[in-house]
């Protein structure tokens, strides 16, 4: 009986700091550590962008305040972003599409319009890859081929339907005139994974991250057919863009940084100042380098919007691949 | 090969700087391996913040022990208190903890340090001449194949718990429904998360196993933690036997080849690896009644073959750039972010760094091997810390494993869940390995299987069109029926020798 | 005692049925074969209900055979000290986050000591409370980087 007894006191503890955990006081901001959110597990792609920023932020002196990393892996981020919401403006969290597309695919109740826009940071391309023996040697060839027996052709993509790489073949798809949703993929765990099933010609052409497959191309192990960026991709001037290949499409894979709804104009002007300085600094640059990521700084105002157009594409997308009915 | 990068990587290598790294990467990955839910993934990712400041050379070799160091030190609760850290580590409870029951605590612990380090010395030496084929081979393997090999893995787990078939099967069958929740690969469509988003991702392996392992096995041994109190445990030589060396010989040495090569599959890792080495060290061995009640040659062959998987899986990572398993996709993200980016360019690039890596494993399986044995005198004295003082803390280890893996109390309630269905199960004598290793590969086995139908166009003839795949099918149905096929002959040479009495006698 | 024996076979065939009820009520796929997702949950289902029910006439047969172990289970503190432990796990669950990891972890060990281990030995106890949660604390926390709350 005596052990019962403990738990009121437990409810009281925990009553008292549940009051006293959340008193934070205007003025100066930061007024405490930075926390910033990566809704994934150590080792991803939103893991790595959390800890550059930490570097950065911390290595170059920009932000005097401790910067932790948190990593809130779950639901394609929506565990982590779900958390961000819930926490004051010392916490923020990295983003992708996938912000968007959880909720246009109906997997949450979370959109963009729920956080504050901080700051739009890097991106990468999309690559659509051919085994290196391949039949087709052009984007247009691969294209006309789908578009005369879709079924036939099988595309490697990973590690689910619904993100960036199936979704900027989606839209190549629509703007050539093939109904995506008649595409035949098959889904792999991952990026390393689709690319193994290239090589081993498991598969017929795979649509993934071009980092997951610029090394392979050099060394002549496969053929890229096609990025998804402006301009011709450096140290892989010869392979084509989409609008190049006559396909009018520019589709970033890009990756940002959101906090917490109901920020102060203060709160967001701080971060508009210390990420734009810090995106100039040459750590950052080696970052960008080393991950073959391209810079794609954009700021709080910018990103608001940026955000919106991609909210309409993404929209159309997901509906035209097929996902929702 | 080329011998001038070679030498030039053992020269890195064998840094006093570099020298250090390998002994601290290997302290530190075995002590954070040996923690009942923390293994080499784990490991690896914590210790990641380290090799910020350190040139990429290093980082590689410090990161790669670490890996060998939380595989080497895995095995030690499996074999102590019979709570895996990792799915590879799993094969080692099998029989390292009867042993350990039976006061065979320090040969067993010496056996497995000795069995791991032949199994990593064996893989390096594939690893250096056959890197390059054996990455070909890799590819090979397409979805009907790996089907085939986690098809194998599971009749393999189910040829084990002979006599208690039924229940063997039931739990494997509860392992494949565990996995079937979160989101299906193929089409996108939620299955059985019951709106959670943190179900989404599905149930990880490794909450089951803590939950099943460790926290059953506490509330098991509350059964009779009174009784426990004056019985003193044996701890008995911190060595093994010259017999025991002897049974283990053989089975060492077939299971590190084997284990590398699994190994080498992205995706099968030291899970497949170390089950494949157990079943065949059983079926292979002449007293196969003593496998599951302390059999030496049952826990050195499989800590040989997942170590050997552990090498085995740096050859993806470090010729296509494509990690095989989860640690080596931790060590990936970490070497872009130190601006070496593995891949088919690096050996021709950067051949050093390479040769260095690989020559630093030789070294590491040194370090390892002294360092764990060194450790086998201390371990063992955990045994002695009274039962009452000790099970709280498995207890607590298990809850800080579960929230390292997601940073989540949600998981805390399956960790419970689990608990009391492992004790249940040990209580009414289920096998649970057949459960956890269907949970592991139930997904990818499932994946595998509707794409290969996929890209055969609904044909099932794709799992009998290549020659590894009937090669695979055949080994399966042998695992199984293996068992059956001896007994036969058994008995038929017994009926043999009785006529024979028989026919002297009268 | 006859009753637990019957009721675990029974809870399995019970969640095959649950199990295959819920496959077949799977959302249909937007995208190729509509039933895809539901094949694979529907076979193990079934395959799953079969044995447990040839397990369940196993345990019918074998019902008079007594299991000591489920003896123990309900004899002695046994059931008390089971059950102390999963209910102080969930509550430790509930004050992880509010508490932060140092208080609660002091608190569920050192409850789970105590109740254990027995009052006599508060100091052993102790010291191995407070011990345990700083040294892991700093470990995890400071050493591996691990962000506990």
């Amino acid at each position: 009986m005596r052990k019962l007894a403990m738990i009121p006191i437990l409810l009281l503890l925990l009553f008292m700091t549940a009051c006293s955990g959340s008193a934070s006081g205007n003025g100066d901001y930061p007024t405490q550590n930075i926390e910033i959110v990566a809704p994934a597990s150590p080792g991803g792609g939103w893991d790595l962008t959390a800890r550059s920023l930490e570097k950065v932020l911390s290595g170059q002196e920009l932000v005097k305040q401790n910067i932790n990393v948190v990593n809130k892996p779950g639901g394609g981020g929506e565990v982590g972003w779900k958390y961000l919401k819930s926490q004051d403006s010392h916490s923020l969290a990295v983003n992708s599409s996938l912000v968007l597309t959880n909720n246009l695919l109906g997997q949450s109740d979370l959109t963009y319009k729920d956080f504050t826009p901080i700051a739009t940071l890097a991106t990468e391309w999309q690559a659509l890859a051919v085994p290196a023996d391949s039949e087709f040697s052009t984007a247009s060839e691969f294209l006309e081929a789908t578009k005369a027996d879709p079924a036939s052709i099988k595309i490697g993509v990973g590690p689910g339907l619904g993100n960036d790489d199936h979704l900027s073949l989606v839209q190549a798809a629509s703007e050539f005139g093939i109904n995506p949703s008649q595409l035949n993929f098959l889904v792999y765990e991952g990026g390393g994974d689709v690319v193994t099933a290239l090589l081993g010609g498991h598969v017929d052409a795979v649509t993934t991250s071009l980092s997951e497959v610029k090394d392979q191309h050099l060394a002549g192990k496969l053929k890229i057919l096609a990025v998804s960026s402006e301009k011709p991709v450096k140290g892989i001037e010869d392979v084509p863009t989409w609008k190049e290949a006559g396909v009018d499409m520019v589709f970033p894979h890009w990756r940002g940084i959101m906090g917490p709804p109901d920020m102060t104009e203060e709160e967001i002007a701080y971060w508009d100042e210390k990420l734009s300085k810090m995106v100039k600094t040459d750590e950052w640059k080696k970052i960008l380098e080393n991950n073959d990521w391209e810079g794609f700084y954009k700021n709080s105002e910018e990103t608001k919007a940026f955000l919106q157009e991609q909210h309409d594409l993404y929209k159309q997308l997901v509906e035209d691949s097929g996902l929702v009915n | 090969m080329d011998v001038s990068s070679f030498m030039e990587g053992l020269s890195i290598a064998l840094e006093p700087m570099n020298i250090m790294w390998i002994i601290i990467g290997g302290f530190l990955g075995t002590v954070v391996g040996m923690l009942p839910g923390l293994g080499p993934a784990t490991a690896v990712a914590v210790l990641i913040p380290i090799t910020f400041s350190m040139n990429p050379i290093s980082a590689i070799i410090l990161m790669a022990s670490i890996y060998y160091g939380a595989m080497y030190g895995g095995s030690r609760s499996s074999i102590l208190l019979n709570t895996p850290g990792d799915g590879s580590a799993i094969a080692a409870t099998f029989d390292g903890y009867p042993m350990a029951k039976n006061g065979q605590a320090g040969p067993a612990l010496a056996i497995s340090a000795v069995a791991s380090f032949i199994g990593g010395i064996i893989a390096v030496v594939g690893f250096i001449f056959l890197a390059v084929p054996l990455a070909d081979f890799a590819l090979k393997f397409g979805p009907a194949e790996y089907f085939l090999l986690m098809l194998l893995t599971l009749s393999a787990i189910i040829a084990l718990s002979i006599g208690k078939m039924v229940k063997g099967f039931l739990a494997m069958m509860i392992g494949l429904a565990l996995s079937t929740v979160g989101i299906d690969t193929q089409t996108g469509v939620y299955r059985f998360t019951m709106g959670i988003p943190h179900f989404s991702d599905g149930i990880d392996f490794l909450i089951v196993i803590i939950g099943v392992y460790a926290i059953g096995e506490v509330l098991y041994n509350f059964l009779n933690i009174d009784q426990q109190k004056k019985e003193k445990k044996k701890v008995g030589k911190v060595w093994f036997s010259k017999e025991q060396w002897k049974r283990s010989r053989m089975p060492i040495l077939r299971s590190g080849p084997i284990g590398f090569i699994v190994g080498v599959l992205p995706g099968a890792g030291g899970t497949i690896a170390s089950m494949i080495g157990y079943t065949t060290a059983k079926q292979t061995s002449k007293n196969p009644d003593e496998f599951g009640k302390g059999a030496v040659e049952g826990l050195a062959a499989p800590e040989s073959a997942n170590n050997a998987a552990s090498v085995g899986a740096m050859i993806p990572l470090l010729t296509m750039g494509i990690p095989g398993s989860g640690t080596t996709a931790v060590m990936l993200g970490a070497l872009i972010m130190l601006g070496l980016r593995p891949g088919p360019l690096l050996f021709e690039q950067q051949p050093d760094t390479v040769w260095a890596l690989v020559n630093s494993m030789f070294i590491g399986n040194i370090a390892l091997i002294i360092i764990n044995i060194l450790l086998v005198g201390l371990l063992v004295k955990i045994l002695d810390t009274p039962a009452k003082v000790l099970y709280p803390l498995i207890v607590m280890l298990a809850f800080i494993g579960t929230y390292t893996l997601s940073y989540s109390t949600v998981d805390f309630f399956l960790l419970l869940v689990f608990g009391l269905f492992g004790l249940m199960m040990k209580v009414m004598d289920f096998p649970i390995a057949p459960l956890v290793l269907a949970l592991i590969v139930g997904a990818d086995m499932e994946q595998n299987f509707r794409m290969a139908v996929l890209s055969s166009n609904g044909s099932l003839g794709i799992f009998f069109s290549s020659g590894v795949s009937i090669a695979l099918l055949v080994l399966t149905i042998l695992s199984l029926f293996y068992p059956l096929i001896l007994k036969l002959v058994k008995n038929k040479n017994n009926n043999k020798t009785q006529d024979d009495e028989v026919y002297k006698s009268s | 005692m006859k009753l637990i024996k019957i009721s675990v076979p029974a809870f399995f065939t019970l969640f095959s049925i649950i199990f295959l009820i819920a496959s077949l009520n799977l959302p249909k796929a937007n995208l190729g074969n509509p039933d895809a997702p539901m094949y694979f949950p529907v076979g193990i289902s079934i395959i799953m209900l079969i044995f447990s029910v040839i397990y369940f006439i196993q345990e019918v047969k074998n019902l008079h055979v007594e299991n000591e172990e489920i003896k123990q289970i309900l004899s002695g503190r046994t059931p008390k000290l089971i059950g102390f432990t999963l209910l102080f796990g969930l509550i430790y669950a509930f004050i992880f986050n509010p508490l932060g990891y140092l208080i609660s972890t002091i608190i569920y060990l050192g409850a789970l000591l105590f109740y254990l281990n027995g009052y006599k030995k508060w100091l052993v106890n102790i010291i191995v409370t407070i011990s345990f949660s700083f040294i892991s604390w700093y470990a995890f926390s400071e050493l591996l980087g691990v962000s506990l709350p």
